[in-house]
């Protein structure tokens, strides 16, 4: 054997090769996912601000923040936004797909245009629902006022509870395709071959989706709410597009808070410590999913 | 074919220099002939960050006289946009990083934040103070530190805020002329609402619109956020008397104001839905091309006064300073020089309409001011204007304060909240209690 | 027959006006004369067919390019997240090396760091790193959200891929290396165009870093510049805005409508258990 190839057989063998190959993966998320995570534990116990490093403080930041009411508040309403929206997309999303997994014309076409508010950029897609939601300018609500539905525009944004509504309808409207799309696949695995041995015993509607459906779909359920609820948990762009966190705090979440006081107002610790808060719920969800994965 | 904007920009100037060469009239012009003291430094280049402009104009004769500038001294000047609340992040960050722009046009207490990474433009200052007049004491709080006797900053001016409203609807509404005074205003606004003409001011998280209506009530009435050591002073008779006469003004206006953000109200006025509101002069600029059918009807006042009987409102301050890092400070300092002189300072504000109001006394006898006098409130924006976190000193405290709406978001709690005064009044002393100690 | 329809076709309308309204809205608003915008005796119709706003976004912005910046991270950061995700993949299905169970865990494990968490440290790194307001900088940057999921999807359906492949080829003599590329990349290809939609998507759609990390209007990807530039003060130039979302949306579109297909059988051979 030569020196050559005795090397590319000890590259080869899977101890090192599997190295090798996972090295990259490992490389990135090490270098821009867990240093910077340590980094903004670190920062978040520091005084830094955006153009003056600070001190070390301890946990101060984070005794400020859990007294701050805006705080406070922004956490439970990021909780309630993640709850109300997931259910939401969870409820409806199943139900779409149970429509598109049967067998209809246009059912390539439906499929394809069911998953636009997904897949469109949703700082775009946020600014339509501005425009849609505007207290004067809303063609939903001139719709309803034509149809006499309602006497005078609604004010969507104007008031804490309407913003926050607002805003996990838009929030359900942009997941609800991720959804409907997930179930699909999960639909599509399920053999057709339960159905009719359910549809032998007499059970069917109903019955067959509460007793082989559901509960089939129990794994796939599992990953698409984990991963959508860390998303939801943490979502910037569609909040800060349509009401800035306003009005008067009310649709803060932890993400737009963070902005606010890191970036704008520059105050880079507390707006780390912010940001890092929701890690709890975080490690929460990723046991969830951990186990559902080994599962597997 | 020349497009049409540079032709108007063409029109606007060749009326611009007319005024520059009645600049010869202006106190302290004859600056204008004699050598500039800073002298770019050899093969400088210049990075400028500066802000979008609120009306077309504004961007393109800024850059038509930067290219004078790179002619005449051979100084090439790049000129970097951001939307007008970005600037301030942006600039932080070059702080923070220690390279970026050389000059930036921000806002507010931005030279406060981080004075120790600022060129001191004292000589500057001092030179243009003395050329065209003298600066407004507001431009003067924005821009020198007492604690280092120095000028951190170059003031620019203001972009100026008056009320602006549809005069057939405030005679409608039984008023011949615009009332001086908050009694008079509030009865305008109910008599407004009563013809189903409301009018509208933003309560939302409008970084302009919403700022600038709570201050001039808030201090209209004598309230204000600190006193000179920075102690915290919103707690008061005259901060509760403010919000009460806010929470009835709220009851006349447009639905959804508490939803506003910057161009809402630009928005809904053109739509012919709200009769008056607070804004700078875009709205009838835009009119005026778009809407010619109500422009006539487009009228500005100064804001009314409350029983301190001075006039006292918010506008927004634009300063310019240098980093300590740029590597050629001459050059941006004569820059800065060459853009405020009456040469360029005159057709730049003629073109925007009187958009922005400088901060050099000298340039209050413009023509544009008198040549409408539509225009002509916009004149006093310095002079009437105050600084945020008036009554304490400029820094980071204030500025904080100021983006997370703490004033704005106490007059929306008692108005759409339904809060008493007393406890918004609470809830923002607590505020600012956490702000202003740890910065 | 009709009731079957009617159970159909009666909530998939409902459920198109729901999800469509609003591309609706952009593609009125984009052809809507100026006037019209603010005032019309029927906001869901043109009165007055308009391209002025297209061509004005077009040619007074920098739309285009940062049309192609987002093309071109977009396209970047896909290629590279699949590309590590694959091998990644491999190696912890099939390699079996030392430690494999916990590297796995920790892939998954990033992706419960968002960037919304994440925006605030990494910009300091970045800046250390002289990466900050360089456009390429993002395909690494975004591959930290990619290559979890990638990787996730990939080991799924690797997972499915029957072992006698690899068994007989190895008996032939074939080492691991052009197993991963001959034999299994091949079958493979519905699992990574699956991940590369996923991947495409989520870079096209990307917001907070690009905002953060990126300054010069040179620089800017779709969303950003929307965002930042078309919000002039205090006016929102909306028939701008909504041609540029509507251009926007179009290749993610694109992509989806060709590809749906194999997104989904994707997806199912990943969760079939």
């Amino acid at each position: 054997m030569t020196g050559g190839s005795r090397l590319r057989s000890r590259l080869d063998s899977p101890r090192v090769l599997g190295i090798v190959l996972v090295a990259p993966a490992a490389i990135l998320l090490l270098g821009l996912i867990a240093y910077p995570l340590l980094w903004g534990v670190w920062l978040s116990m520091t005084s830094a601000t955006l153009g003056a490093t600070g001190v070390f403080v301890g946990l101060q930041n984070y005794a400020v923040i859990l007294a701050d009411p805006v705080f406070r508040g922004a956490a439970m309403f990021s909780v309630l936004y993640t709850l109300l929206a997931e259910a939401g997309k969870l409820a409806l999303g199943l139900a779409l797909a149970l429509i598109l997994n049967q067998s209809f014309r246009g059912q390539r076409a439906a499929r394809a245009l069911m998953l636009l508010p997904w897949v469109a950029p949703t700082v775009l897609s946020a600014l339509a629902w501005l425009w849609l939601l505007d207290p004067q300018f809303s063609a939903v609500s001139w719709l309803l006022v034509r149809m006499h539905l309602i006497s005078r525009n609604l004010d969507f944004l104007g008031t804490p509870a309407s913003a926050r509504a607002s805003l996990i309808v838009v929030n359900i409207w942009r997941g609800l395709p991720y959804f409907a799309i997930g179930y699909l696949a999960g639909l599509q695995s399920i053999s057709k071959d339960l159905y009719e041995a359910a549809a032998i015993d007499g059970a069917a509607g109903w019955q067959a989706f509460r007793r082989i459906t559901w509960p089939l779909l129990a794994p796939i359920t599992t990953i698409l709410v984990a991963f959508s609820s860390i998303f939801t948990l943490t979502d910037f762009q569609l909040i800060w597009t349509i009401t800035r966190g306003g009005p008067t705090d009310a649709t803060q979440v932890f993400t737009t808070l963070a902005y606010q006081r890191a970036i704008v107002a520059g105050q880079l610790g507390e707006g780390a410590a912010i940001a890092i808060s929701p890690i709890v719920f975080m490690i929460v969800l990723a046991f969830f999913v951990v186990r559902s994965v080994r599962e597997q | 074919m020349l497009h049409p904007d540079r032709r108007r920009f063409l029109e606007l100037s060749a009326a611009g220099l007319g005024a520059a060469g009645l600049a010869g009239a202006l106190p302290g012009a004859a600056g204008a002939a004699t050598a500039s003291p800073f002298k770019p430094e050899k093969g400088a280049t210049l990075q400028l960050l500066r802000w979008t402009g609120f009306v077309k104009n504004d961007d393109i004769i800024w850059a038509e006289h930067t290219k004078n500038f790179t002619a005449q001294t051979g100084v090439p000047v790049e000129i970097q946009e951001l939307n007008w609340p970005d600037v301030t992040p942006k600039a932080a960050l070059a702080a923070q990083v220690g390279s970026g722009p050389d000059i930036v046009m921000g806002w507010n207490d931005d030279p406060f934040i981080y004075p120790d990474k600022l060129l001191d433009m004292s000589d500057l200052a001092e030179y243009m103070g003395k050329q065209h007049g003298g600066y407004y004491d507001t431009a003067r709080a924005y821009c020198y530190d007492p604690d280092v006797k120095r000028w951190v900053a170059l003031p620019v001016g203001v972009t100026g805020n008056a009320v602006v409203y549809r005069q057939s609807w405030m005679r409608e509404a039984g008023f011949e002329s615009f009332p001086k005074d908050f009694p008079g205003f509030l009865k305008l606004a109910q008599g407004l609402k009563k013809i189903d003409h409301p009018c509208g001011f933003s309560l939302g998280h409008a970084v302009g619109d919403a700022n600038s209506w709570t201050h001039l009530v808030l201090w209209g009435f004598g309230g204000k956020q600190t006193n000179p050591d920075n102690s915290i002073a919103i707690n008061s008779s005259e901060t509760a008397n403010a919000l009460e006469y806010a929470r009835q003004l709220y009851e006349v206006m447009i639905p959804g104001v508490s939803g506003w953000l910057d161009p809402s109200n630009n928005q809904a006025f053109l739509a012919g839905q709200c009769s008056m509101t607070m804004n700078g002069i875009s709205i009838w600029y835009v009119a005026k091309d778009q809407f010619p059918a109500m422009a006539p009807d487009i009228f500005h006042a100064l804001p009314p006064y409350g029983p301190s009987k001075q006039h006292s409102i918010m506008n927004n301050f634009t300063s310019a300073y240098i980093f300590k890092y740029s590597k050629y400070p001459q050059a941006a300092k004569e820059y800065l020089r060459y853009m405020l002189d009456e040469a360029q300072a005159a057709p730049w504000v003629t073109g925007m309409r009187g958009y922005v109001t400088l901060a050099l006394k000298g340039y209050a006898e413009l023509p544009i001011w008198t040549s409408d006098p539509k225009i002509t409130p916009y004149r006093d924006s310095m002079e009437v204007t105050r600084f945020d976190g008036y009554n304490g000193r400029p820094g980071r405290a204030p500025a904080q304060a100021l983006d997370e709406f703490v004033i704005v978001d106490m007059f929306a709690d008692v108005a759409v909240n339904k809060m008493t005064p007393k406890d918004a009044m609470r809830k923002a002393e607590a505020r600012l209690m956490t702000i202003y100690k740890h910065t | 027959m009709i009731a079957r329809n009617a159970r159909i076709y009666g909530p998939l309308a409902l459920y198109g006006i729901f999800l469509l309204l609003p591309f609706y809205w952009m593609i009125v608003t984009t052809f809507k004369s100026q006037p019209e915008l603010l005032n019309s005796p029927n906001p869901f119709l043109i009165f007055h067919f308009t391209f002025s706003h297209i061509t004005d976004l077009l040619t007074q912005t920098q739309y285009g390019r940062w049309f192609a910046n987002t093309l071109f991270v977009s396209v970047g950061a896909t290629v590279l997240s699949v590309f590590i995700s694959y091998i990644a993949a491999y190696a912890i299905i099939r390699l079996r090396f030392p430690g494999w169970q916990a590297v796995s865990t920790a892939i998954f494990l990033a992706y419960i760091v968002p960037p919304a968490i994440l925006f605030i440290p990494l910009a300091t790194v970045i800046i250390q790193l002289h990466w900050f307001d360089r456009l390429w900088a993002l395909i690494p940057i975004y591959a930290t959200f990619l290559v979890p999921f990638c990787t996730w999807l990939m080991i799924g359906f690797l997972k499915t891929v029957p072992r006698e492949l690899e068994e007989a080829a190895r008996v032939d003599g074939a080492s691991n290396i052009s197993i991963l590329w001959r034999i299994i990349f091949p079958i493979a290809v519905p699992g990574l165009i699956s991940a590369a939609i996923f991947s495409f998507t989520l870079s096209w759609n990307e917001y907070l870093y690009a905002l953060v990390y990126m300054s010069s209007s040179g620089n800017k990807t779709v969303s950003v510049g929307m965002t930042t530039e078309l919000i002039r003060g205090d006016v929102f130039q909306w028939g701008q805005l909504m041609a540029g979302a509507l251009i926007g949306v179009l290749p993610a579109v694109l992509v989806y409508f060709f590809f749906v297909e194999y997104y989904v059988a994707g997806l199912s051979g990943s969760v079939k258990e």
